[in-house]
């Protein structure tokens, strides 16, 4: 079942030097429950992709479709609902001034998301799911840790009970034991909720364990798209095999891989 | 007396509102002339604090407390006048930094800021034949057009490009001891492997030794000889990186070890909840240092 359907899509920047083609005719499908990985380096269009997926920028050409309908330009609460964001920097993307309480409830607010009397007990049920305690709510994101912020970045997103979520580098800012906690958080909630990712990220050690397909892009072309094991161990494009073999690893094995694609070029 | 860097017993507090907070509580480290030592472990461990230190740095800073000895080249610097301290800084010993885009100053041309570097071993160097060095120095990290990198701005660079500059202006002055704090985490993976290839060939051709600060365990596998695993300002294990990477003795190196996703993909890893197992008492494997 065909959740998100992106077919031909362009984005194309004007600027001083000339035009800047962001994102070239582009088409995928992901599936309900899906975990679709888009990676590449930057200036590949990961970002305007997902602005676009979002809403956030209005593409120049092509089409994007969710649940079988084409996504208007202009979006209405239940489409923009329906879709929610966790960004890489959880300090930059939480309002400082709000307890992390008021910035869950903001989309509850907004998208009228259950009985106005029972929302703040909605916020903390929502936060107890990403493995915070009740009493955060009331907490300023400065007075929490990385790993923290990161959880209320998600506790944000899953408070709106979206169908898709977009993760833009979610755990790339984040110390390794709290990474591998947060990436074993987010496994877990799209079991339980049935949700669907596109999980942006330029590390394909993460895209390996997490993704069940992977779309390699390269200056706003997607060069290659398949399932994640195949990827990794048979890349068809040499820029995929490039990509995965500066990876840097940890054992053996990993070395051994690396080793294989290499020779494969 | 071999080794280039050695540090004894360095305990570092921070005095606050609420009284002193020890960050470093007693590190023993070492380096040879040469040597390719990795300094690893996660935000907070006390890491960059350490670089601080041995750059003369923090003694300077009113509400930090430093103890212990840091003895660079057969001098020790924790007793050094500040001056002394700051003439060591870009001769003797240089120091690289994550982003390299934000510390470059961008109000003046690379050609500017070598010579800058250069000066301060020799005040009389003619701009002539700072650019003559320079642009020798350009060459060996592989910039194909150094004429133009010289005239340009920081920013008209790309990060890569930026990066081998920093390197190139680190070793200008063929430092006995470059301290690389976290190099290349703001690039692209391929271009962070290119970077470090390219610094590990030079500093091996000028014979410079190297802390590397990194919290990327397979980028220090890559890059190191030796490897210091530093939990909340302690050291917990030291060893020839083999030794590390295929027989982690501490229980906290085992858990970063397993933290890290692998692309072979197992799967993603069970994560032991911080136990008191990472305070254990320090692993040395043999081989280490003298």
């Amino acid at each position: 079942m065909t959740l998100l359907s992106v077919s031909d899509l362009s984005k194309t920047f004007q600027t001083a030097s000339g035009p800047v083609h962001a994102v070239r005719d582009v088409s995928f499908a992901v599936d309900r429950g899906e975990c679709l990985a888009v990676v590449g380096e930057s200036g590949s269009g990961k970002t305007t992709l997902a602005n676009m997926i979002l809403g956030i920028l209005r593409p120049s050409a092509g089409t994007i479709a969710f649940d079988g309908a084409a996504l208007p330009a202009r979006r209405g609460p239940i489409q923009r609902r329906a879709i929610q964001f966790v960004q890489q920097n959880p300090l930059s993307s939480l309002n400082p001034k709000r307890s992390i309480g008021a910035s869950i409830r903001l989309g509850l607010d907004t998208y009228g998301i259950g009985a106005r009397a029972a929302r703040w007990a909605r916020v903390e049920d929502t936060l107890e799911e990403v493995g915070l305690p009740r009493e955060m709510r009331r907490r300023s994101p400065a007075a929490l840790s990385g790993g923290q912020r990161q959880r209320v970045g998600i506790a944000r997103a899953l408070a709106c009970e979206p169908e898709l979520v977009v993760l833009d580098e979610p755990t790339s800012a984040l110390d390794v034991l709290v990474q591998a906690r947060v990436l074993r958080l987010l496994n877990d909630l799209r079991a339980r909720k049935n949700l669907t990712y596109v999980f942006i990220t330029h590390d394909l050690a993460v895209v390996r364990n997490v993704a069940d397909r992977v779309a390699v892009f390269r200056s706003g072309e997607l060069v290659e798209i398949g399932d994640t094991p195949k990827i990794f161990s048979a890349p068809e494009h040499p820029y995929t095999r490039s990509l995965i073999g500066a990876v840097p690893v940890v054992d053996d094995a990993e070395l051994q891989l690396r080793n294989r694609l290499a020779e494969g070029t | 007396m071999s080794n280039l860097l050695d540090i004894r017993d360095l305990k570092l507090a921070f005095k606050g509102l609420s009284g002193l907070s020890e960050v470093l509580h007693g590190i023993d480290l070492s380096i040879a002339a040469g040597e390719r030592v990795a300094l690893v472990g996660e935000s907070g461990s006390g890491k960059s604090v350490t670089a601080r230190i041995i750059l003369g740095l923090l003694q300077e800073t009113p509400n930090a407390r430093v103890s212990g000895e840091v003895e660079f080249d057969g001098r020790d610097i924790t007793a050094m006048r500040p001056r002394d301290r700051a003439r060591l800084r870009g001769t003797e010993m240089s120091m690289i930094f994550q982003d390299p885009t934000s510390s470059l100053n961008p109000t003046f041309t690379i050609a500017c800021q070598f010579a800058e570097v250069m000066r301060r071993r020799d005040p009389r160097m003619k701009q002539a034949e700072c650019d003559a060095r320079a642009t020798e120095m350009l060459t060996e990290v592989s910039i194909p057009d150094p004429e133009r990198v010289l005239n340009a701005y920081p920013f008209q660079l790309s990060g890569g490009m930026n990066q081998r500059v920093m390197i190139a202006m680190a070793l200008v002055n063929n430092p006995k001891l470059l301290l690389a704090d976290e190099p290349g985490t703001a690039l692209d993976v391929s271009v962070q492997a290119q970077t470090l290839r390219l610094m590990h060939d030079l500093v091996e051709m000028h014979h410079t030794a190297v802390l590397f600060i990194s919290h990327n365990l397979g980028v220090v596998r890559e890059f190191a000889d030796r490897v210091y695993v530093i939990y909340r300002g302690r050291i917990v294990e030291e060893g020839p990186t083999d030794a590390i990477f295929h027989a982690p003795g501490h229980a906290y190196t085992r858990a970063l070890m397993d933290a890290v996703p692998r692309i072979t993909g197992a799967g993603l890893p069970e994560v032991p909840e911080v136990s008191d197992d990472f305070l254990a008492p320090m692993v040395r494997h043999d081989g280490g240092a003298a």
